[in-house]
Protein backbone atom coordinates (compact mmCIF):
# COMPACT_ATOMS: atom_id res chain seq x y z
CA UNK A 1 0.00 0.00 0.00
CA UNK A 2 1.27 3.50 -0.96
CA UNK A 3 2.43 5.51 2.17
CA UNK A 4 0.93 8.77 2.51
CA UNK A 5 2.85 11.67 2.91
CA UNK A 6 2.02 13.59 6.12
CA UNK A 7 0.31 16.85 5.10
CA UNK A 8 2.60 20.63 5.44
CA UNK A 9 2.32 21.91 8.66
CA UNK A 10 1.53 25.22 8.31
CA UNK A 11 2.03 28.47 10.59
CA UNK A 12 -0.75 29.32 13.07
CA UNK A 13 -1.07 32.83 11.78
CA UNK A 14 -2.19 35.65 14.30
CA UNK A 15 -6.02 35.35 14.74
CA UNK A 16 -6.04 31.75 16.58
CA UNK A 17 -9.72 32.32 17.82
CA UNK A 18 -9.43 33.81 21.29
CA UNK A 19 -11.62 31.00 22.97
CA UNK A 20 -9.41 28.17 21.43
CA UNK A 21 -6.95 30.16 23.44
CA UNK A 22 -8.59 30.47 27.18
CA UNK A 23 -9.55 27.98 29.86
CA UNK A 24 -6.89 25.23 29.39
CA UNK A 25 -4.26 26.42 31.41
CA UNK A 26 -5.27 24.53 34.83
CA UNK A 27 -4.45 21.20 34.37
CA UNK A 28 -5.40 20.67 38.15
CA UNK A 29 -9.11 20.55 37.57
CA UNK A 30 -9.02 23.37 40.27
CA UNK A 31 -6.44 22.04 42.39
CA UNK A 32 -7.92 18.66 42.93
CA UNK A 33 -5.08 17.06 41.19
CA UNK A 34 -2.96 14.88 43.38
CA UNK A 35 0.59 16.15 43.49
CA UNK A 36 2.72 19.32 43.85
CA UNK A 37 0.69 22.05 42.81
CA UNK A 38 2.88 24.48 40.61
CA UNK A 39 2.80 27.16 38.28
CA UNK A 40 5.06 27.62 35.07
CA UNK A 41 4.92 31.26 34.00
CA UNK A 42 7.44 32.79 31.12
CA UNK A 43 7.80 35.20 28.66
CA UNK A 44 8.07 34.54 24.90
CA UNK A 45 10.50 37.06 23.04
CA UNK A 46 11.39 37.25 19.35
CA UNK A 47 15.55 38.37 17.85
CA UNK A 48 15.13 42.02 19.35
CA UNK A 49 13.84 41.06 22.84
CA UNK A 50 10.06 42.18 21.92
CA UNK A 51 7.00 40.24 23.69
CA UNK A 52 5.05 38.04 21.09
CA UNK A 53 1.24 38.58 22.01
CA UNK A 54 -1.29 35.53 21.01
CA UNK A 55 1.25 33.05 20.89
CA UNK A 56 -0.24 29.86 21.70
CA UNK A 57 1.73 27.05 23.93
CA UNK A 58 0.40 23.97 24.52
CA UNK A 59 1.78 21.34 26.81
CA UNK A 60 2.40 17.75 27.88
CA UNK A 61 3.22 16.04 31.08
CA UNK A 62 3.44 12.62 33.35
CA UNK A 63 1.27 12.44 36.25
CA UNK A 64 2.97 13.20 40.25
CA UNK A 65 3.99 9.45 39.79
CA UNK A 66 5.39 9.75 36.46
CA UNK A 67 2.69 8.31 34.17
CA UNK A 68 1.82 10.27 31.02
CA UNK A 69 -2.11 9.63 29.90
CA UNK A 70 -4.18 8.32 32.77
CA UNK A 71 -7.26 8.92 33.68
CA UNK A 72 -7.29 11.06 37.11
CA UNK A 73 -4.62 13.64 35.29
CA UNK A 74 -4.70 14.45 31.30
CA UNK A 75 -1.57 16.33 31.40
CA UNK A 76 -2.24 18.26 28.73
CA UNK A 77 -3.12 22.00 28.75
CA UNK A 78 -2.88 25.14 26.54
CA UNK A 79 -2.38 28.91 26.95
CA UNK A 80 -1.85 31.94 24.59
CA UNK A 81 0.92 34.46 25.61
CA UNK A 82 -0.82 38.58 26.67
CA UNK A 83 0.39 41.68 25.16
CA UNK A 84 3.88 41.66 27.15
CA UNK A 85 4.33 38.23 26.09
CA UNK A 86 3.63 36.34 29.39
CA UNK A 87 1.82 32.53 29.90
CA UNK A 88 1.13 31.04 32.58
CA UNK A 89 0.15 27.46 33.76
CA UNK A 90 -1.13 26.11 36.87
CA UNK A 91 -0.01 22.40 36.98
CA UNK A 92 1.33 20.01 39.32
CA UNK A 93 5.11 18.74 39.48
CA UNK A 94 5.62 15.83 36.99
CA UNK A 95 7.21 12.58 38.31
CA UNK A 96 9.80 10.98 36.55
CA UNK A 97 8.89 8.80 34.00
CA UNK A 98 10.84 5.40 33.07
CA UNK A 99 14.24 6.32 31.99
CA UNK A 100 13.35 10.13 32.36
CA UNK A 101 14.03 12.88 34.55
CA UNK A 102 10.77 15.03 35.36
CA UNK A 103 10.29 17.76 32.94
CA UNK A 104 7.03 19.02 31.08
CA UNK A 105 6.69 19.34 26.94
CA UNK A 106 6.26 22.50 25.44
CA UNK A 107 5.50 22.93 21.53
CA UNK A 108 5.06 26.85 20.38
CA UNK A 109 2.66 27.71 17.49
CA UNK A 110 2.47 31.90 15.93
CA UNK A 111 2.28 33.54 13.00
CA UNK A 112 6.05 33.47 11.68
CA UNK A 113 6.60 29.60 12.88
CA UNK A 114 6.10 27.91 9.50
CA UNK A 115 5.73 24.66 11.68
CA UNK A 116 5.49 24.51 15.28
CA UNK A 117 8.34 24.86 17.68
CA UNK A 118 8.89 21.59 20.44
CA UNK A 119 11.35 21.97 23.57
CA UNK A 120 11.17 20.84 27.17
CA UNK A 121 11.20 22.47 30.33
CA UNK A 122 13.40 20.19 33.09
CA UNK A 123 12.96 21.23 36.92
CA UNK A 124 16.62 20.52 37.52
CA UNK A 125 20.03 19.49 35.63
CA UNK A 126 19.59 15.72 35.75
CA UNK A 127 20.65 12.90 33.69
CA UNK A 128 17.92 12.92 30.82
CA UNK A 129 18.13 11.54 27.75
CA UNK A 130 16.60 14.34 25.97
CA UNK A 131 18.69 16.82 27.70
CA UNK A 132 21.44 14.95 27.45
CA UNK A 133 21.01 15.85 23.38
CA UNK A 134 21.58 19.54 23.83
CA UNK A 135 25.07 20.68 24.10
CA UNK A 136 26.38 21.07 27.46
CA UNK A 137 26.47 25.11 26.86
CA UNK A 138 22.84 25.17 25.98
CA UNK A 139 21.29 22.86 28.79
CA UNK A 140 20.92 25.35 31.51
CA UNK A 141 18.25 27.44 28.76
CA UNK A 142 15.88 24.02 29.23
CA UNK A 143 16.01 24.14 33.42
CA UNK A 144 13.19 26.34 34.71
CA UNK A 145 13.79 28.60 37.65
CA UNK A 146 11.89 28.16 41.03
CA UNK A 147 10.84 30.93 43.41
CA UNK A 148 8.17 29.06 45.82
CA UNK A 149 5.62 27.12 44.41
CA UNK A 150 6.56 29.25 40.83
CA UNK A 151 8.30 27.75 38.20
CA UNK A 152 10.03 30.31 35.45
CA UNK A 153 10.71 29.43 31.77
CA UNK A 154 11.00 32.05 29.55
CA UNK A 155 11.62 31.45 25.94
CA UNK A 156 13.23 33.19 23.42
CA UNK A 157 12.25 31.93 19.84
CA UNK A 158 15.85 33.22 17.75
CA UNK A 159 19.00 35.10 18.90
CA UNK A 160 20.83 35.65 22.69
CA UNK A 161 19.72 32.69 24.98
CA UNK A 162 17.82 31.47 22.37
CA UNK A 163 16.11 28.41 23.50
CA UNK A 164 16.77 25.14 22.48
CA UNK A 165 14.27 23.85 20.50
CA UNK A 166 13.97 19.81 18.74
CA UNK A 167 13.74 18.35 15.52
CA UNK A 168 11.25 15.17 15.83
CA UNK B 1 17.40 3.71 22.54
CA UNK B 2 13.81 3.12 21.72
CA UNK B 3 12.67 2.76 18.23
CA UNK B 4 11.76 5.59 16.10
CA UNK B 5 8.12 5.45 15.92
CA UNK B 6 6.94 8.56 14.70
CA UNK B 7 9.01 8.90 11.76
CA UNK B 8 10.95 12.02 10.09
CA UNK B 9 9.53 14.08 7.34
CA UNK B 10 10.78 14.17 4.06
CA UNK B 11 11.50 18.39 4.00
CA UNK B 12 10.87 19.08 0.64
CA UNK B 13 7.27 18.54 1.69
CA UNK B 14 7.58 20.77 4.79
CA UNK B 15 8.50 24.28 5.00
CA UNK B 16 10.41 25.79 7.90
CA UNK B 17 13.32 28.43 8.60
CA UNK B 18 13.75 31.66 7.31
CA UNK B 19 11.12 32.26 4.38
CA UNK B 20 11.61 35.29 1.70
CA UNK B 21 9.16 38.00 1.91
CA UNK B 22 7.31 36.80 5.60
CA UNK B 23 9.88 38.93 7.84
CA UNK B 24 7.93 37.22 10.47
CA UNK B 25 10.04 34.07 9.85
CA UNK B 26 13.85 36.12 10.25
CA UNK B 27 12.81 37.39 13.93
CA UNK B 28 11.24 34.18 15.14
CA UNK B 29 12.78 30.85 13.54
CA UNK B 30 15.58 29.37 15.91
CA UNK B 31 18.85 30.82 14.36
CA UNK B 32 20.32 27.16 15.77
CA UNK B 33 19.65 24.12 14.06
CA UNK B 34 16.79 22.05 15.68
CA UNK B 35 18.46 19.24 17.86
CA UNK B 36 17.19 15.92 17.15
CA UNK B 37 16.42 13.60 20.48
CA UNK B 38 15.30 10.40 21.09
CA UNK B 39 12.05 9.35 21.29
CA UNK B 40 10.68 7.96 24.80
CA UNK B 41 7.21 7.46 26.49
CA UNK B 42 6.65 11.30 26.36
CA UNK B 43 6.64 11.89 22.88
CA UNK B 44 5.30 8.74 21.99
CA UNK B 45 1.98 9.07 24.34
CA UNK B 46 -0.88 11.77 23.83
CA UNK B 47 -3.95 12.94 25.89
CA UNK B 48 -7.13 10.27 25.62
CA UNK B 49 -9.54 12.55 26.83
CA UNK B 50 -8.47 15.63 24.46
CA UNK B 51 -12.13 16.05 23.18
CA UNK B 52 -13.59 16.50 27.22
CA UNK B 53 -10.97 18.95 27.88
CA UNK B 54 -11.03 21.17 25.04
CA UNK B 55 -14.18 22.91 25.68
CA UNK B 56 -13.78 23.72 28.79
CA UNK B 57 -16.29 21.02 30.25
CA UNK B 58 -18.24 21.40 27.55
CA UNK B 59 -17.30 17.64 25.27
CA UNK B 60 -16.56 17.91 21.57
CA UNK B 61 -19.10 15.74 20.47
CA UNK B 62 -20.24 16.87 16.81
CA UNK B 63 -19.14 15.58 13.74
CA UNK B 64 -20.45 18.35 11.65
CA UNK B 65 -21.15 22.15 12.26
CA UNK B 66 -22.89 24.78 10.14
CA UNK B 67 -21.42 28.68 10.90
CA UNK B 68 -22.67 29.85 7.53
CA UNK B 69 -25.37 32.04 9.55
CA UNK B 70 -25.99 32.63 13.02
CA UNK B 71 -29.90 32.27 13.50
CA UNK B 72 -31.88 32.91 10.71
CA UNK B 73 -29.48 35.24 9.62
CA UNK B 74 -27.32 34.29 6.65
CA UNK B 75 -23.37 35.01 6.60
CA UNK B 76 -22.45 37.17 3.77
CA UNK B 77 -20.59 35.46 0.69
CA UNK B 78 -20.41 32.00 -1.61
CA UNK B 79 -22.05 28.91 0.69
CA UNK B 80 -19.69 25.71 0.82
CA UNK B 81 -19.43 22.85 2.47
CA UNK B 82 -16.40 21.89 3.59
CA UNK B 83 -15.96 17.55 3.78
CA UNK B 84 -12.48 16.56 5.66
CA UNK B 85 -10.91 13.38 6.21
CA UNK B 86 -7.95 12.97 8.66
CA UNK B 87 -5.82 9.97 8.24
CA UNK B 88 -3.22 8.36 9.25
CA UNK B 89 0.18 7.93 6.74
CA UNK B 90 -1.80 4.38 5.82
CA UNK B 91 -4.55 6.25 5.02
CA UNK B 92 -6.35 4.57 8.62
CA UNK B 93 -9.21 6.77 9.68
CA UNK B 94 -8.83 8.82 12.90
CA UNK B 95 -12.19 8.89 14.51
CA UNK B 96 -13.19 10.52 17.88
CA UNK B 97 -10.15 13.01 17.21
CA UNK B 98 -11.23 16.84 18.12
CA UNK B 99 -10.70 18.82 14.92
CA UNK B 100 -10.15 22.93 15.53
CA UNK B 101 -11.36 24.88 12.22
CA UNK B 102 -11.39 28.91 11.77
CA UNK B 103 -10.74 31.12 8.61
CA UNK B 104 -12.04 34.92 7.62
CA UNK B 105 -15.18 36.38 6.53
CA UNK B 106 -15.98 36.65 2.95
CA UNK B 107 -14.57 40.23 3.67
CA UNK B 108 -11.12 38.77 4.99
CA UNK B 109 -11.51 40.14 8.04
CA UNK B 110 -10.97 37.64 11.00
CA UNK B 111 -13.10 37.68 14.28
CA UNK B 112 -10.44 37.72 16.21
CA UNK B 113 -9.88 41.68 18.31
CA UNK B 114 -5.96 41.59 16.95
CA UNK B 115 -7.26 41.80 13.27
CA UNK B 116 -7.47 45.37 12.27
CA UNK B 117 -7.41 45.34 8.84
CA UNK B 118 -9.79 47.63 7.73
CA UNK B 119 -12.23 45.05 6.60
CA UNK B 120 -16.33 45.07 7.72
CA UNK B 121 -17.00 42.30 10.42
CA UNK B 122 -19.85 40.02 9.73
CA UNK B 123 -22.19 40.34 12.52
CA UNK B 124 -24.18 36.89 10.89
CA UNK B 125 -20.64 35.18 10.55
CA UNK B 126 -18.46 33.35 13.78
CA UNK B 127 -15.55 32.21 11.81
CA UNK B 128 -14.43 29.43 14.18
CA UNK B 129 -15.76 25.54 15.13
CA UNK B 130 -14.75 22.62 17.15
CA UNK B 131 -15.85 19.45 15.39
CA UNK B 132 -15.14 15.34 16.59
CA UNK B 133 -13.71 13.21 13.71
CA UNK B 134 -16.43 10.65 13.52
CA UNK B 135 -16.27 7.07 12.03
CA UNK B 136 -14.02 7.21 8.55
CA UNK B 137 -12.06 10.31 10.50
CA UNK B 138 -14.69 13.00 9.16
CA UNK B 139 -15.65 16.30 10.13
CA UNK B 140 -18.42 18.37 7.34
CA UNK B 141 -18.76 21.93 8.16
CA UNK B 142 -21.23 24.27 6.40
CA UNK B 143 -19.89 27.93 5.81
CA UNK B 144 -18.48 30.65 3.67
CA UNK B 145 -16.00 30.99 1.30
CA UNK B 146 -13.21 33.39 3.06
CA UNK B 147 -11.70 36.16 0.89
CA UNK B 148 -8.07 36.34 -0.34
CA UNK B 149 -6.63 39.67 2.16
CA UNK B 150 -2.99 42.21 2.74
CA UNK B 151 -1.27 41.01 5.10
CA UNK B 152 -0.24 43.97 7.14
CA UNK B 153 3.93 45.72 6.65
CA UNK B 154 4.53 43.52 3.18
CA UNK B 155 4.66 45.12 -0.16
CA UNK B 156 1.12 43.69 -1.35
CA UNK B 157 1.13 40.21 -0.36
CA UNK B 158 -1.99 39.04 -0.45
CA UNK B 159 -3.16 35.89 0.99
CA UNK B 160 -5.23 33.63 -1.05
CA UNK B 161 -8.65 32.21 0.63
CA UNK B 162 -7.57 29.58 3.05
CA UNK B 163 -8.76 27.99 6.28
CA UNK B 164 -6.67 26.76 9.33
CA UNK B 165 -7.16 23.62 10.52
CA UNK B 166 -5.81 22.35 13.88
CA UNK B 167 -5.72 18.09 14.72
CA UNK B 168 -4.60 15.91 16.65
CA UNK B 169 -3.01 12.51 16.04
CA UNK B 170 -2.36 9.51 18.33
CA UNK B 171 0.58 11.06 20.34
CA UNK B 172 2.01 13.89 20.86
CA UNK B 173 4.19 14.32 18.15
CA UNK B 174 1.22 13.48 15.73
CA UNK B 175 0.16 17.27 16.64
CA UNK B 176 -0.90 19.29 13.15
CA UNK B 177 -1.55 22.89 12.25
CA UNK B 178 -2.19 23.83 8.85
CA UNK B 179 -3.95 25.55 6.49
CA UNK B 180 -6.48 24.29 3.69
CA UNK B 181 -6.33 26.28 0.14
CA UNK B 182 -9.17 25.85 -2.76
CA UNK B 183 -8.18 25.15 -6.08
CA UNK B 184 -8.21 27.62 -8.62
CA UNK B 185 -7.53 30.53 -6.97
CA UNK B 186 -4.40 33.53 -8.41
CA UNK B 187 -3.25 33.88 -5.03
CA UNK B 188 -2.12 30.05 -4.81
CA UNK B 189 0.57 30.81 -7.09
CA UNK B 190 2.70 33.25 -5.20
CA UNK B 191 1.52 32.90 -1.51
CA UNK B 192 4.70 32.72 0.63
CA UNK B 193 3.38 30.22 3.20
CA UNK B 194 2.00 27.69 0.54
CA UNK B 195 5.57 28.19 -1.56
CA UNK B 196 7.66 27.36 1.19
CA UNK B 197 7.04 24.21 0.48
CA UNK B 198 9.03 23.17 -2.06
CA UNK B 199 7.71 19.25 -3.42
CA UNK B 200 4.93 20.60 -5.74
CA UNK B 201 2.80 17.31 -5.06
CA UNK B 202 2.69 18.42 -1.34
CA UNK B 203 1.87 21.57 -2.12
CA UNK B 204 -1.01 20.56 -4.53
CA UNK B 205 -2.18 18.37 -1.42
CA UNK B 206 -2.94 21.20 0.83
CA UNK B 207 -5.34 22.36 -1.98
CA UNK B 208 -9.16 21.00 -1.84
CA UNK B 209 -10.66 19.54 -4.15
CA UNK B 210 -13.78 20.43 -6.03
CA UNK B 211 -16.85 17.89 -5.52
CA UNK B 212 -19.88 18.12 -7.74
CA UNK B 213 -22.75 19.27 -5.64
CA UNK B 214 -26.66 19.22 -6.17
CA UNK B 215 -27.19 21.82 -3.87
CA UNK B 216 -26.57 25.84 -3.61
CA UNK B 217 -23.38 25.04 -1.66
CA UNK B 218 -19.94 24.71 -3.45
CA UNK B 219 -18.87 20.96 -2.06
CA UNK B 220 -14.91 21.03 -1.42
CA UNK B 221 -13.11 17.91 -0.28
CA UNK B 222 -10.06 17.51 1.42
CA UNK B 223 -7.59 15.43 3.12
CA UNK B 224 -4.97 15.57 6.29
CA UNK B 225 -2.33 12.74 6.89
CA UNK B 226 -0.90 13.16 10.69
CA UNK B 227 1.97 10.88 11.79
CA UNK B 228 1.91 8.00 14.08
CA UNK B 229 0.68 5.14 11.93
CA UNK B 230 3.28 2.83 13.89
CA UNK B 231 2.30 4.26 17.46
CA UNK B 232 -0.41 1.64 19.09
CA UNK B 233 -2.57 3.77 21.75
CA UNK B 234 -5.18 6.14 20.45
CA UNK B 235 -4.45 9.78 21.53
Amino acid sequence: MARLVPTAEMTLGPFFPREFAEGQNDLTDGGKAKGELIEIVGRVTQSDGKPLDNLVLEIWQADAAGRFDNAAFAGWGRAATDAQGNYRFRTIKPGAAPGRAPHVNFLLLYSGLMKHLQTVMFFGDTADPVLDAVSISRRKLLVGKADGNTWRFDIRLRGDGETPFFED
Amino acid sequence: MAPTLIERRDPLTQAEGVVQGYAQTARRWPAQPLQRRPQTAAELSGPSALAQRLAGGQPIAASSGDIAGRGEKRAIGQLMHLRVRVVDEDGVPLAGMPVEIWHCNAAGKYIHPNDDHDAPRDPNFYGAARLLTGDGGLVELRSIKPAAYPVPDTAGWWRPPHVHFSVWGRVWLSRLVTQMFFPGEPLNESDAILNAVRDPAARARCIARLAPSTGNALVFEHQIVVRGRKAAAPM
